[in-house]
Protein backbone atom coordinates (compact mmCIF):
# COMPACT_ATOMS: atom_id res chain seq x y z
CA UNK A 1 0.00 0.00 0.00
CA UNK A 2 1.36 3.31 -0.89
CA UNK A 3 2.15 5.66 2.03
CA UNK A 4 -0.44 8.33 0.43
CA UNK A 5 -3.41 5.97 1.43
CA UNK A 6 -2.66 5.16 4.46
CA UNK A 7 -4.88 7.49 6.16
CA UNK A 8 -7.84 6.68 3.15
CA UNK A 9 -7.30 3.52 4.60
CA UNK A 10 -7.28 3.65 8.21
CA UNK A 11 -9.70 2.50 10.39
CA UNK A 12 -12.81 5.00 10.48
CA UNK A 13 -13.67 4.23 14.09
CA UNK A 14 -10.11 4.46 15.09
CA UNK A 15 -9.83 7.45 13.43
CA UNK A 16 -12.81 9.12 14.79
CA UNK A 17 -11.76 7.96 18.55
CA UNK A 18 -8.08 9.84 17.64
CA UNK A 19 -10.28 13.47 16.48
CA UNK A 20 -12.34 13.32 19.69
CA UNK A 21 -9.81 12.19 21.61
CA UNK A 22 -7.18 15.30 20.16
CA UNK A 23 -10.17 17.86 20.17
CA UNK A 24 -11.01 17.24 23.92
CA UNK A 25 -7.32 17.24 24.63
CA UNK A 26 -7.19 20.48 22.84
CA UNK A 27 -9.78 22.11 24.66
CA UNK A 28 -7.88 22.31 27.96
CA UNK A 29 -5.43 24.86 26.45
CA UNK A 30 -5.67 28.50 26.38
CA UNK A 31 -2.17 28.89 25.02
CA UNK A 32 -1.92 30.31 21.22
CA UNK A 33 0.86 27.86 20.91
CA UNK A 34 -0.74 24.37 20.87
CA UNK A 35 -3.83 24.79 18.23
CA UNK A 36 -1.60 26.94 15.90
CA UNK A 37 1.41 24.21 16.19
CA UNK A 38 -1.35 20.83 16.17
CA UNK A 39 -3.09 22.80 12.95
CA UNK A 40 0.69 22.87 11.00
CA UNK A 41 1.36 18.91 12.13
CA UNK A 42 -2.27 18.15 10.85
CA UNK A 43 -1.57 19.73 7.85
CA UNK A 44 2.30 17.80 7.23
CA UNK A 45 0.51 14.57 8.59
CA UNK A 46 -1.79 14.85 5.51
CA UNK A 47 0.39 15.98 2.99
CA UNK A 48 2.03 12.63 3.98
CA UNK A 49 -0.24 9.95 4.69
CA UNK A 50 -3.26 11.17 2.04
CA UNK A 51 -3.54 12.06 -1.34
CA UNK A 52 -5.24 15.20 -0.70
CA UNK A 53 -7.01 18.38 -2.98
CA UNK A 54 -6.02 20.77 -1.89
CA UNK A 55 -7.83 23.10 -3.69
CA UNK A 56 -11.06 22.18 -2.23
CA UNK A 57 -9.49 22.33 0.83
CA UNK A 58 -8.51 25.97 0.76
CA UNK A 59 -11.66 26.83 -0.58
CA UNK A 60 -13.53 24.32 2.52
CA UNK A 61 -11.55 26.75 4.75
CA UNK A 62 -12.29 29.94 3.87
CA UNK A 63 -15.89 30.08 5.79
CA UNK A 64 -13.56 28.53 8.83
CA UNK A 65 -11.34 32.06 8.99
CA UNK A 66 -14.77 33.79 9.15
CA UNK A 67 -15.65 32.10 12.00
CA UNK A 68 -12.48 32.38 13.72
CA UNK A 69 -12.07 36.02 12.66
CA UNK A 70 -15.55 35.93 15.03
CA UNK A 71 -14.23 34.53 17.65
CA UNK A 72 -10.59 36.70 17.82
CA UNK A 73 -12.79 40.31 17.79
CA UNK A 74 -15.18 38.56 20.30
CA UNK A 75 -12.47 37.09 22.62
CA UNK A 76 -10.50 40.54 23.07
CA UNK A 77 -13.39 42.84 23.27
CA UNK A 78 -15.23 40.35 25.84
CA UNK A 79 -12.50 38.44 27.49
CA UNK A 80 -13.00 37.49 31.05
CA UNK A 81 -9.05 37.67 32.18
CA UNK A 82 -7.68 41.31 31.44
CA UNK A 83 -4.63 41.16 33.40
CA UNK A 84 -1.26 41.40 31.94
CA UNK A 85 0.70 44.51 30.68
CA UNK A 86 -1.01 46.31 27.97
CA UNK A 87 -0.52 45.42 24.40
CA UNK A 88 -1.48 48.96 23.32
CA UNK A 89 -4.47 51.38 23.42
CA UNK A 90 -7.32 52.99 21.69
CA UNK A 91 -9.81 55.50 22.23
CA UNK A 92 -10.11 54.14 25.92
CA UNK A 93 -9.92 50.39 24.86
CA UNK A 94 -7.24 48.76 25.80
CA UNK A 95 -5.70 44.97 24.98
CA UNK A 96 -3.67 43.03 27.22
CA UNK A 97 -1.19 40.64 26.51
CA UNK A 98 -3.17 37.94 28.11
CA UNK A 99 -6.24 38.92 26.24
CA UNK A 100 -4.54 38.65 22.79
CA UNK A 101 -3.01 35.13 23.84
CA UNK A 102 -6.64 33.96 25.39
CA UNK A 103 -8.27 35.47 21.79
CA UNK A 104 -5.48 34.08 19.48
CA UNK A 105 -5.28 30.60 21.09
CA UNK A 106 -9.91 30.14 20.46
CA UNK A 107 -9.35 31.70 16.68
CA UNK A 108 -6.61 28.60 16.34
CA UNK A 109 -8.25 26.14 17.89
CA UNK A 110 -11.37 26.91 15.60
CA UNK A 111 -8.62 26.30 12.51
CA UNK A 112 -7.49 22.88 14.22
CA UNK A 113 -10.71 21.50 15.15
CA UNK A 114 -11.80 21.94 11.11
CA UNK A 115 -8.34 20.80 9.82
CA UNK A 116 -9.20 17.80 12.06
CA UNK A 117 -12.73 17.42 10.35
CA UNK A 118 -11.49 18.16 6.90
CA UNK A 119 -8.70 15.45 7.57
CA UNK A 120 -11.32 12.73 8.82
CA UNK A 121 -14.34 13.78 6.36
CA UNK A 122 -11.83 13.88 3.27
CA UNK A 123 -9.89 10.52 3.94
CA UNK A 124 -13.08 8.65 5.20
CA UNK A 125 -15.77 6.99 3.08
CA UNK A 126 -19.49 7.43 4.88
CA UNK A 127 -20.70 3.71 4.15
CA UNK A 128 -17.83 2.07 5.73
CA UNK A 129 -17.81 4.49 8.78
CA UNK A 130 -21.43 3.60 9.86
CA UNK A 131 -20.00 0.01 9.12
CA UNK A 132 -16.91 0.46 11.32
CA UNK A 133 -19.10 1.68 14.23
CA UNK A 134 -21.16 -1.60 14.23
CA UNK A 135 -18.57 -3.61 13.80
CA UNK A 136 -15.53 -2.37 16.07
CA UNK A 137 -17.82 -0.18 18.83
CA UNK A 138 -20.52 -2.48 18.36
CA UNK A 139 -23.13 0.20 17.80
CA UNK A 140 -26.82 -2.12 17.34
CA UNK A 141 -27.29 -3.37 14.10
CA UNK A 142 -30.92 -1.73 14.07
CA UNK A 143 -29.28 1.69 14.42
CA UNK A 144 -26.30 1.02 12.11
CA UNK A 145 -28.71 -0.47 8.76
CA UNK A 146 -31.56 2.40 9.72
CA UNK A 147 -28.47 5.41 9.37
CA UNK A 148 -27.56 3.35 6.22
CA UNK A 149 -31.60 3.11 4.83
CA UNK A 150 -31.95 7.28 5.70
CA UNK A 151 -27.96 8.22 3.90
CA UNK A 152 -29.70 6.20 0.89
CA UNK A 153 -33.09 8.45 0.88
CA UNK A 154 -30.73 11.71 0.88
CA UNK A 155 -30.92 12.12 -2.97
CA UNK A 156 -34.56 10.74 -2.71
CA UNK A 157 -35.26 13.75 -0.30
CA UNK A 158 -33.44 16.02 -2.64
CA UNK A 159 -35.47 15.18 -5.74
CA UNK A 160 -38.57 15.57 -3.56
CA UNK A 161 -38.01 18.67 -2.61
CA UNK A 162 -37.12 20.42 -6.10
CA UNK A 163 -40.38 18.37 -7.23
CA UNK A 164 -42.50 20.62 -4.20
CA UNK A 165 -41.41 23.47 -4.70
CA UNK A 166 -42.04 22.94 -8.50
CA UNK A 167 -45.40 22.18 -7.99
CA UNK A 168 -45.80 25.33 -5.31
CA UNK A 169 -44.37 27.55 -8.39
CA UNK A 170 -46.86 26.26 -10.58
CA UNK A 171 -49.68 27.35 -8.88
CA UNK A 172 -48.24 30.25 -8.28
CA UNK A 173 -47.31 29.83 -4.46
CA UNK A 174 -43.89 30.89 -2.15
CA UNK A 175 -42.76 33.80 -4.17
CA UNK A 176 -44.03 35.99 -1.11
CA UNK A 177 -41.85 39.34 -0.82
CA UNK A 178 -42.27 39.36 2.57
CA UNK A 179 -39.71 37.90 4.92
CA UNK A 180 -42.24 36.60 7.96
CA UNK A 181 -44.72 35.44 5.16
CA UNK A 182 -41.70 33.01 3.84
CA UNK A 183 -40.77 31.67 7.13
CA UNK A 184 -44.38 30.87 7.71
CA UNK A 185 -44.23 29.27 4.34
CA UNK A 186 -41.94 26.83 5.19
CA UNK A 187 -44.72 24.71 6.80
CA UNK A 188 -45.83 24.32 2.93
CA UNK A 189 -42.87 22.45 2.34
CA UNK A 190 -41.56 20.52 5.51
CA UNK A 191 -45.18 18.90 6.01
CA UNK A 192 -44.96 17.23 2.33
CA UNK A 193 -41.30 16.79 2.64
CA UNK A 194 -41.87 14.79 6.40
CA UNK A 195 -44.88 12.77 5.45
CA UNK A 196 -43.72 11.04 2.28
CA UNK A 197 -40.38 10.68 4.25
CA UNK A 198 -42.69 8.65 6.74
CA UNK A 199 -44.40 6.69 4.11
CA UNK A 200 -41.15 5.72 2.81
CA UNK A 201 -39.51 4.77 5.81
CA UNK A 202 -42.63 3.04 6.52
CA UNK A 203 -42.16 0.84 2.88
CA UNK A 204 -38.84 0.51 3.71
CA UNK A 205 -39.05 -1.15 6.99
CA UNK A 206 -41.43 -3.52 5.92
CA UNK A 207 -39.09 -4.95 3.12
CA UNK A 208 -36.15 -5.14 5.67
CA UNK A 209 -38.54 -7.62 7.31
CA UNK A 210 -39.92 -9.27 4.71
CA UNK A 211 -36.06 -9.63 3.92
CA UNK A 212 -35.60 -11.82 7.23
CA UNK A 213 -33.57 -8.64 8.99
CA UNK A 214 -33.82 -8.79 12.83
CA UNK A 215 -31.26 -6.11 13.82
CA UNK A 216 -29.84 -8.74 16.26
CA UNK A 217 -26.36 -8.73 16.77
CA UNK A 218 -23.94 -10.41 15.37
CA UNK A 219 -20.42 -11.58 15.06
CA UNK A 220 -20.03 -12.39 10.73
CA UNK A 221 -20.37 -9.57 8.59
CA UNK A 222 -20.47 -9.63 4.95
CA UNK A 223 -17.83 -7.13 4.18
CA UNK A 224 -15.60 -6.77 7.18
CA UNK A 225 -13.89 -3.85 8.21
CA UNK A 226 -10.37 -4.59 9.15
CA UNK A 227 -8.04 -3.22 12.12
CA UNK A 228 -4.01 -3.95 11.74
CA UNK A 229 -1.09 -2.49 12.91
CA UNK A 230 -1.24 -0.24 10.51
CA UNK A 231 -4.28 1.87 12.12
CA UNK A 232 -2.66 1.31 15.34
CA UNK A 233 0.65 3.61 14.15
CA UNK A 234 -0.81 5.93 12.56
CA UNK A 235 -3.07 6.32 15.95
CA UNK A 236 0.26 6.68 18.12
CA UNK A 237 1.58 9.03 15.53
CA UNK A 238 -1.12 11.71 15.70
CA UNK A 239 -1.18 10.88 19.66
CA UNK A 240 2.46 11.93 19.61
CA UNK A 241 1.82 14.99 17.54
CA UNK A 242 -0.68 16.22 20.31
CA UNK A 243 1.19 15.62 23.43
CA UNK A 244 4.22 17.24 21.79
CA UNK A 245 2.02 20.19 20.86
CA UNK A 246 0.64 20.40 24.34
CA UNK A 247 4.00 20.22 26.02
CA UNK A 248 5.43 23.06 23.29
CA UNK A 249 2.49 25.20 24.04
CA UNK A 250 3.34 24.64 27.75
CA UNK A 251 6.90 25.42 27.54
CA UNK A 252 6.55 28.56 24.82
CA UNK A 253 3.87 30.56 27.35
CA UNK B 1 -33.28 -0.18 24.94
CA UNK B 2 -34.09 -1.16 21.71
CA UNK B 3 -35.68 -3.66 22.40
CA UNK B 4 -39.41 -2.40 22.62
CA UNK B 5 -38.06 -0.56 19.31
CA UNK B 6 -40.40 -1.77 16.20
CA UNK B 7 -38.12 -1.60 12.98
CA UNK B 8 -40.39 0.78 11.05
CA UNK B 9 -39.77 3.21 14.15
CA UNK B 10 -36.09 3.24 13.87
CA UNK B 11 -36.25 3.77 10.08
CA UNK B 12 -38.70 6.61 10.42
CA UNK B 13 -36.33 8.27 13.31
CA UNK B 14 -33.51 7.43 10.85
CA UNK B 15 -35.60 9.30 7.86
CA UNK B 16 -36.13 12.78 9.91
CA UNK B 17 -32.61 12.01 10.80
CA UNK B 18 -31.66 12.40 7.15
CA UNK B 19 -33.98 15.37 7.05
CA UNK B 20 -33.00 17.43 9.72
CA UNK B 21 -29.46 16.55 9.30
CA UNK B 22 -29.75 18.86 5.78
CA UNK B 23 -31.71 21.45 7.37
CA UNK B 24 -29.31 21.35 10.45
CA UNK B 25 -26.12 22.19 8.09
CA UNK B 26 -27.90 24.75 6.02
CA UNK B 27 -27.64 26.24 9.27
CA UNK B 28 -24.15 25.82 10.21
CA UNK B 29 -23.42 27.59 7.21
CA UNK B 30 -25.63 30.61 7.88
CA UNK B 31 -24.48 30.89 11.22
CA UNK B 32 -20.25 30.36 9.75
CA UNK B 33 -20.89 33.88 8.01
CA UNK B 34 -23.18 35.31 11.00
CA UNK B 35 -20.38 34.21 13.05
CA UNK B 36 -17.34 36.36 11.27
CA UNK B 37 -19.27 39.60 11.78
CA UNK B 38 -21.07 39.39 15.26
CA UNK B 39 -18.85 36.58 17.23
CA UNK B 40 -20.25 33.16 18.59
CA UNK B 41 -23.26 34.57 19.54
CA UNK B 42 -24.35 34.60 16.21
CA UNK B 43 -25.20 30.91 16.80
CA UNK B 44 -27.12 31.36 19.51
CA UNK B 45 -30.94 33.03 18.23
CA UNK B 46 -30.88 30.26 16.16
CA UNK B 47 -30.04 27.29 18.17
CA UNK B 48 -33.53 25.29 18.96
CA UNK B 49 -33.35 24.62 15.10
CA UNK B 50 -30.60 21.78 16.17
CA UNK B 51 -32.56 20.50 18.91
CA UNK B 52 -35.96 19.90 16.93
CA UNK B 53 -35.53 16.97 15.64
CA UNK B 54 -35.48 15.15 18.84
CA UNK B 55 -38.43 17.03 20.64
CA UNK B 56 -40.11 15.79 17.07
CA UNK B 57 -39.50 12.28 17.16
CA UNK B 58 -39.71 12.01 20.91
CA UNK B 59 -43.53 13.76 20.30
CA UNK B 60 -44.08 11.16 17.93
CA UNK B 61 -42.30 7.58 18.73
CA UNK B 62 -43.18 8.36 23.13
CA UNK B 63 -40.56 5.98 23.83
CA UNK B 64 -37.80 6.47 25.95
CA UNK B 65 -34.46 7.44 23.89
CA UNK B 66 -36.37 8.89 20.85
CA UNK B 67 -34.94 12.05 21.81
CA UNK B 68 -31.71 10.65 22.46
CA UNK B 69 -31.60 8.22 19.00
CA UNK B 70 -32.94 10.88 16.91
CA UNK B 71 -30.21 13.68 17.63
CA UNK B 72 -27.39 11.19 17.51
CA UNK B 73 -28.64 9.75 14.33
CA UNK B 74 -29.04 13.14 12.80
CA UNK B 75 -25.23 14.30 13.77
CA UNK B 76 -24.51 10.51 12.12
CA UNK B 77 -25.95 11.15 8.76
CA UNK B 78 -24.33 14.79 9.09
CA UNK B 79 -20.67 13.56 9.42
CA UNK B 80 -21.64 11.14 6.42
CA UNK B 81 -22.56 14.20 4.29
CA UNK B 82 -19.70 15.56 5.36
CA UNK B 83 -19.47 19.06 6.82
CA UNK B 84 -16.14 21.50 8.11
CA UNK B 85 -17.57 20.90 12.30
CA UNK B 86 -16.57 17.41 11.44
CA UNK B 87 -17.16 13.99 13.51
CA UNK B 88 -17.07 15.83 17.08
CA UNK B 89 -20.77 16.88 15.51
CA UNK B 90 -21.64 13.17 16.69
CA UNK B 91 -20.80 14.00 20.28
CA UNK B 92 -22.67 17.25 20.79
CA UNK B 93 -25.74 15.42 18.54
CA UNK B 94 -25.53 13.06 21.98
CA UNK B 95 -24.82 15.91 24.47
CA UNK B 96 -28.17 17.89 23.20
CA UNK B 97 -29.82 14.38 22.50
CA UNK B 98 -29.67 13.50 26.46
CA UNK B 99 -30.58 16.91 27.61
CA UNK B 100 -33.86 16.69 25.65
CA UNK B 101 -34.47 13.14 26.95
CA UNK B 102 -33.92 14.17 30.27
CA UNK B 103 -37.00 16.53 30.37
CA UNK B 104 -38.90 13.52 29.02
CA UNK B 105 -37.36 11.61 31.57
CA UNK B 106 -38.29 13.80 34.45
CA UNK B 107 -41.90 13.23 32.85
CA UNK B 108 -41.89 9.55 32.85
CA UNK B 109 -42.41 9.67 29.16
CA UNK B 110 -45.95 9.82 30.26
CA UNK B 111 -46.91 13.59 29.30
CA UNK B 112 -46.56 15.19 26.24
CA UNK B 113 -48.06 18.46 26.33
CA UNK B 114 -46.68 21.37 24.86
CA UNK B 115 -44.90 22.90 28.17
CA UNK B 116 -42.64 19.62 28.33
CA UNK B 117 -41.74 20.12 25.29
CA UNK B 118 -40.59 23.60 25.48
CA UNK B 119 -38.78 22.17 28.66
CA UNK B 120 -36.85 19.53 26.73
CA UNK B 121 -35.90 22.28 24.60
CA UNK B 122 -34.76 24.02 27.54
CA UNK B 123 -32.86 20.86 28.53
CA UNK B 124 -30.97 20.81 25.20
CA UNK B 125 -30.31 24.17 25.11
CA UNK B 126 -28.33 23.87 29.26
CA UNK B 127 -26.61 20.67 28.80
CA UNK B 128 -25.10 22.15 24.90
CA UNK B 129 -23.89 25.40 26.66
CA UNK B 130 -22.46 23.43 29.19
CA UNK B 131 -20.47 21.07 26.55
CA UNK B 132 -19.57 24.60 24.28
CA UNK B 133 -18.76 26.03 27.64
CA UNK B 134 -15.94 23.67 27.69
CA UNK B 135 -15.11 22.86 23.81
CA UNK B 136 -14.84 26.25 22.39
CA UNK B 137 -13.65 28.25 25.54
CA UNK B 138 -16.79 29.83 26.43
CA UNK B 139 -14.73 30.61 30.14
CA UNK B 140 -12.58 33.11 28.29
CA UNK B 141 -15.69 35.43 27.66
CA UNK B 142 -17.12 38.01 29.92
CA UNK B 143 -19.57 36.62 32.49
CA UNK B 144 -22.20 39.23 31.09
CA UNK B 145 -21.92 38.29 27.44
CA UNK B 146 -22.04 34.57 28.87
CA UNK B 147 -25.68 35.22 30.73
CA UNK B 148 -26.34 36.79 27.42
CA UNK B 149 -25.41 34.06 24.82
CA UNK B 150 -27.25 31.34 27.64
CA UNK B 151 -30.67 33.25 27.61
CA UNK B 152 -30.84 33.44 24.10
CA UNK B 153 -30.01 29.77 23.58
CA UNK B 154 -32.63 28.58 26.03
CA UNK B 155 -35.40 30.94 24.36
CA UNK B 156 -34.29 29.55 21.45
CA UNK B 157 -34.60 26.22 22.47
CA UNK B 158 -37.91 26.64 24.26
CA UNK B 159 -39.41 28.57 20.98
CA UNK B 160 -38.03 27.20 17.94
CA UNK B 161 -37.18 23.83 19.16
CA UNK B 162 -40.16 23.35 21.49
CA UNK B 163 -43.05 25.11 20.22
CA UNK B 164 -41.66 24.91 16.85
CA UNK B 165 -41.39 21.13 17.06
CA UNK B 166 -44.88 21.04 18.03
CA UNK B 167 -46.04 22.66 15.33
CA UNK B 168 -44.67 21.00 12.39
CA UNK B 169 -45.22 17.45 14.35
CA UNK B 170 -49.01 18.73 14.59
CA UNK B 171 -49.07 19.56 10.91
CA UNK B 172 -47.58 16.41 9.81
CA UNK B 173 -50.10 14.52 12.42
CA UNK B 174 -53.23 16.17 10.49
CA UNK B 175 -51.92 14.75 6.94
CA UNK B 176 -52.46 11.53 8.15
CA UNK B 177 -48.91 9.91 7.91
CA UNK B 178 -48.94 9.08 11.25
CA UNK B 179 -51.41 6.49 11.54
CA UNK B 180 -49.77 3.51 13.55
CA UNK B 181 -47.86 5.66 15.42
CA UNK B 182 -47.81 6.61 19.32
CA UNK B 183 -49.04 10.51 18.68
CA UNK B 184 -51.89 9.51 16.43
CA UNK B 185 -53.35 7.27 18.87
CA UNK B 186 -52.80 9.68 21.62
CA UNK B 187 -55.17 12.04 19.70
CA UNK B 188 -57.87 9.18 18.89
CA UNK B 189 -58.13 9.05 22.55
CA UNK B 190 -58.30 12.88 22.82
CA UNK B 191 -61.04 12.88 20.57
CA UNK B 192 -62.74 10.30 22.31
CA UNK B 193 -63.19 12.20 24.87
CA UNK B 194 -64.82 14.82 22.63
CA UNK B 195 -67.25 12.68 20.79
CA UNK B 196 -66.11 12.69 17.27
CA UNK B 197 -63.72 10.38 15.56
CA UNK B 198 -62.26 11.10 12.26
CA UNK B 199 -59.84 8.94 11.53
Amino acid sequence: MPIKMWLHDMNPSMKFIVVIVSMLTLAWFFNPWTPFLFFIGIILFQAVFSQLNWRLWGLLMIPIAFTAIGYLWTTIVFAADTSGEILFSWNGWTVTDQQWETSLSLAFRVFAFSAMSFMFALTTDPVKFVMSLMQQLRLSPKLAYGVMVGYQFLPVVKEEFTQIRHSHRLRGIGAEKQKWKRIVGIKRLVIPLLSSAVRRAERAAFAMEARGFTGEKREVFYEPISLNIRDGLLSVLLLILLIGCCLAGWRLS
Amino acid sequence: MLKSWKLKEVVLLSVFAVVFAVVYLLFVHVGNIWAGVIGPIAYEWMFGIWFIVSIISAYIIRKPGAALLSETMAAIIEVMIGNAVGPRLILSGIVQGLGAEAAFAATGYKRYDWWVLCLAGIGSAVFSFAYGFFVSGYAALDPSLLAWMFTLRVISGAVIAGLGGKYLSDGLLASGALRGYAISQDSIKHRQVKGEILE
